[in-house]
């Protein structure tokens, strides 16, 4: 069992990071969402491995579903055409990768200089009814808070996206 | 559970990195979008891995992570409604091509 589970998680690994990589070099936009959605399926076999089956099913729900959806509708409705390779980086790239680099390689190397606490109590396994006695009890405000900014987006996305009233019966672009 | 926390914490770090220089690299707005949800998605990685190793009580790591589900679909749906705006102004999504927000 132990080692099915490093191996599912060598492989999750390299999934998710070079899912990422690809959808930042790849030229096609709509390969870079498909792989998008890839590494969103990685990372819920990542909270599966972990315990975390409810916040993993919600993953699948609303990144691979309804957020990789919305991104192809984005892709779709904004069409531009091919660019050459060369076009699509921007003109501070070496600025940006050394300030990146300068950054990330010392909290990659701490991140792998953690250690793991001695006597940390394992949770049992599964997650749902201490997350819905979280949310539902503890954090109930908050998430009355949180449907109010969903509201909030869907009706500023509404108006955004408005045409004005003369040409409303134009159709779509 | 033997694979240690440091992994998990590992690989979120290096898909955060990978997020941010999409973001600083990239010039159209749908991609730098996309980037944005890869760094989304690596901090709810890390909050999931400490709050299921180090949760002491109950997991209210996770309930952070569903709040950033919240916030996470809330902007993309405003970030596109953007976006969708934009282009329909200018045709076009590239970044370095939009002067007219620039102050």
């Amino acid at each position: 069992m132990d080692g099915i589970g490093t191996a599912l998680f060598a492989v999750l690994a390299l999934g998710l990071v070079g899912g990422g990589l690809a959808v930042v070099l790849v030229n096609r936009i709509t390969a870079a969402a498909l792989f998008m959605a890839f590494t969103f399926l990685c990372n819920a076999g990542m909270f599966l491995l972990l315990g975390a089956e409810v916040i993993a099913m919600f993953q699948v729900i609303i990144y691979v579903g309804a957020i990789t959806v919305l991104i192809i509708f984005g892709v779709m409705l904004t069409p531009q055409g091919d660019r050459r390779y060369g076009l699509f980086f921007q003109k501070q790239t070496p600025v940006a990768a050394i300030v990146l680099a300068a950054v990330a390689i010392p909290v990659v190397v701490f991140a792998f200089s953690f250690r793991d606490p001695t006597g940390a109590p394992h949770l049992a396994p599964g997650d749902l009814k201490a997350l819905t006695t979280s949310i539902f009890v503890d954090y109930a405000v908050p998430f009355e808070i949180a449907s109010i900014l969903l509201l909030a987006a869907m009706v500023g996305a509404i108006v955004l996206v408005k045409r004005e009233s003369d040409d409303a019966a134009g159709g779509e672009r | 559970m033997t694979i240690p926390l440091a992994a998990f914490i590992a690989v979120s770090a290096l898909l955060f990195f990978v997020g941010a220089a999409g973001v600083l690299v990239r010039r159209n707005a749908v991609v730098i979008l996309m980037c944005v949800e890869l760094m989304l998605n690596a901090a709810n990685l890390a909050l999931v891995a400490f709050s299921r190793r180090l949760g002491l009580i109950d997991e209210r790591g996770s309930v952070f992570v569903v709040f950033v589900f919240v916030v996470a679909a809330a902007e993309v749906a405003v970030g596109l409604a953007i976006v969708l705006a934009m282009y329909r102004n200018r045709p076009t999504v590239d970044l370095d091509e939009v002067q007219q927000m620039r102050g």
